[in-house]
């Protein structure tokens, strides 16, 4: 039975990480830009819902489109001000542009918030509930509900919304896009906003199940560039299903071996899908 | 004549350096610039493979983390004297990276940079996680590699000439046809291909002396501060420092890490002494800079056009 939990749990995590995923891809299949600093704006999330519940009383699990909507004005603010200047350059420079980006609000959440670990505290978040044996935390329930629902709402928005058919034709092509009348720069705004506000919604909805502090987005970066090999490069349904397999990979590696080398199995699945399945698990073409 | 023209920057630099001791008496200040002395070997070591090579290595803190684990264990369980230690260290990165290496330079691009990240964080987790041997996540006590008194003093000499080794090695890659088969690498892998350079073995030997520069820098530094421990000694942010230094000062430039460095440490020292957690932000917004404003890093501010053109130059400004 602990098997089958530890795979139900696993998928509940998973869940959130096809979110943080799916805006990764999002961002890299239109742009061609990886992301460093996914891992912070999903941090500068968590602190959104955490100061939205300590200081003014709002729910997480009924305030994520507001952090959300927060986060992608600050994201296209960004892209104005810095990312516009390296969608040119080579991979190199956009790197380090992301990862300075992803150090200065780290950085900066340390000045304002401090190092400390935050946590809060929401009853509903901490109820359990019961299925025969299997047991589960209303919170990840919650944060996996929501977490999918807002996936299948970004495929269906990419795939039958105007902007949605322009953000496919700029990642499709990215010289041909403009000569049907796309604004190429508008339509890398929006798609860098949208791929930040499912980082922070992510860590808004991370928060009651979770803790945070200013380096928690870290890992997550990682995380979402291992979901995005695993599920093809810049592939949104790919992200989706790579982030409920991570998930499960990870606990299984808690259950069957030990919690703290769940970390190491990110990395080797990484390495091994570069190597031997560069186009992805569930990717066609090489 | 022209040698002393060539080398008069050079030989009065390392002779500034080279007598601080004998006229900074304040323990604070020398520690500070052994700090730079250290960092600049660090990027000058990065500059190498990310320089050079134009491969962005961000897992270099796992060579660095490599020099102080093998000094510090194998004096702690074989009672080695921690110099040979220091040896075993260079021996281990070099192994090292010839593994990471022939692994990671398989990949382009961002795959490239992730993958070296991903190779550090498996040591660092691996490392954290042998509690038996490593001491785990609390660390342990680094041995010292000098004997008191005068520790300041010692440890600052001791710096000197790793810097004049990496120094050396970064002046001779710089003019030399191997130097120029990395900048091919760098500006275009398949055209260099197509020219006769073989990418994959010029890569593994530009990253074993940089491997080897900066594990002789983590176990210096480690012994210094008397400390090793998964959050020190292989944090990531070490790796981000040596490519910051490295791009700073000028990428795949002789003088730039050792610029790059004295501007980065002095930065986040000043604001050190203002704000409790700055030196992230100074990092982060100083790369930001650098990149938008002058990728060829401070150096090219120094150079005329046409020299900066053939010597340093935004790296990659071709899309390889």
């Amino acid at each position: 039975m602990a098997f089958v939990q530890a795979f139900l749990n696993g998928l509940l995590v998973g869940g959130v990480y096809a979110l943080i995923a799916s805006g990764m891809a999002l961002i890299f299949g239109v742009m061609r830009l990886v992301n460093f600093a996914h891992g912070a704006f999903l941090m500068l999330g968590t602190y959104l819902s955490f100061y939205g519940w300590v200081l003014l009383g709002l729910n997480p699990y009924l305030a994520f489109p507001l952090w959300g909507a927060v986060l992608f004005a600050l994201a296209v603010g960004i892209y104005w001000l810095l990312v516009r200047r390296v969608m040119g350059a080579s991979d190199f420079l956009q790197i380090l542009l992301t990862e300075g980006i992803s150090l200065a609000l780290v950085g900066l959440a340390q000045l304002l918030f401090g190092a400390d670990y935050r946590q809060i505290n929401l009853p509903i978040a901490n109820r359990i509930a019961s299925a025969g044996p299997l047991h589960f935390s209303v919170g990840y329930i919650l944060s996996f509900t929501v977490s999918l629902l807002l996936v299948i709402a970004l495929q269906q928005f990419l795939a039958h919304t105007e902007m949605g058919r322009a953000i496919r034709a700029v990642a499709q092509n990215r010289t041909v896009a403009p000569l049907m009348g796309i604004r190429v720069e508008r339509v890398s705004a929006i798609t860098f906003g949208l791929g930040i506000a499912c980082a922070g919604v992510a860590g808004a909805l991370l928060l009651p199940i979770f803790w945070t502090n200013p380096t928690v987005g870290a890992p997550y970066t990682l995380k979402s560039f291992v979901i995005v090999v695993l599920g093809g490069m810049g592939s949104v349904q790919g992200a989706a299903l790579g982030g409920l397999l991570l998930g499960v990979a990870e606990q299984f590696t808690a259950y069957t071996w030990a919690d703290r080398y769940a970390e190491v199995v990110n990395f080797v699945i990484f390495l091994l899908v570069l190597l031997f399945r560069p186009q992805g698990l569930f990717g066609g073409k090489g | 004549m022209r040698l002393v023209r060539r080398w008069w920057p050079t030989v009065l630099f390392f002779a500034v350096v080279g007598s601080m001791p004998l006229w900074i008496t304040d323990g604070y200040v020398l520690q500070l610039i052994f700090r730079v002395l250290i960092f600049a070997v660090l990027g000058i070591a990065w500059n190498f493979i990310g320089g050079y090579a134009g491969q962005l290595s961000l897992g270099h803190v796992a060579y660095f983390g490599i020099g102080a684990y093998a000094m510090t264990l194998s004096a702690e369980r074989i009672g080695w004297n921690p110099w040979l230690g220091v040896l075993l260290g260079m021996i281990l990165a070099a192994l090292g990276a010839l593994i990471i290496g022939s692994i990671t330079f398989r990949l382009r691009g961002p795959y490239f940079a992730l993958s070296t990240i991903a190779a550090a964080e498996i040591i660092r987790v691996l490392v954290q996680n042998q509690d038996e041997l490593t001491h785990g996540a609390v660390g342990t006590n680094a041995p010292l590699l000098f004997e008191a008194p005068n520790l300041d003093a010692k440890f600052f000499l001791g710096a000197v000439p790793i810097l004049a080794g990496a120094f050396a090695l970064a002046t001779w890659i710089h003019g030399s046809r191997f130097g120029y088969r990395l900048r091919a690498i760098r500006e275009n892998e398949n055209t260099a291909m197509a020219v006769g350079v073989n990418p994959a073995v010029d890569k593994l030997k530009a990253l074993i002396p940089s491997a080897v520069f900066t594990s002789l820098a983590g176990s210096v530094y480690a012994s210094y501060f008397s400390f090793v421990g998964p959050d020190t000694v292989l944090n990531i942010e070490i790796s981000v420092q040596a490519a910051l230094i490295a791009m700073l000062g000028g990428a795949a430039t002789v003088w730039g890490p050792i610029l790059g460095s004295i501007v980065l440490t002095l930065t986040s020292e000043i604001f050190k002494n203002y704000f409790e957690h700055t030196h992230l932000v100074v990092y982060g917004l100083l790369l930001i800079v650098v990149v938008i404003f002058v990728p060829g890093g401070l150096v090219s501010l120094f150079q005329r056009r046409g020299q900066l053109r053939r010597q340093a130059g935004p790296i990659g400004s071709v899309q390889g």
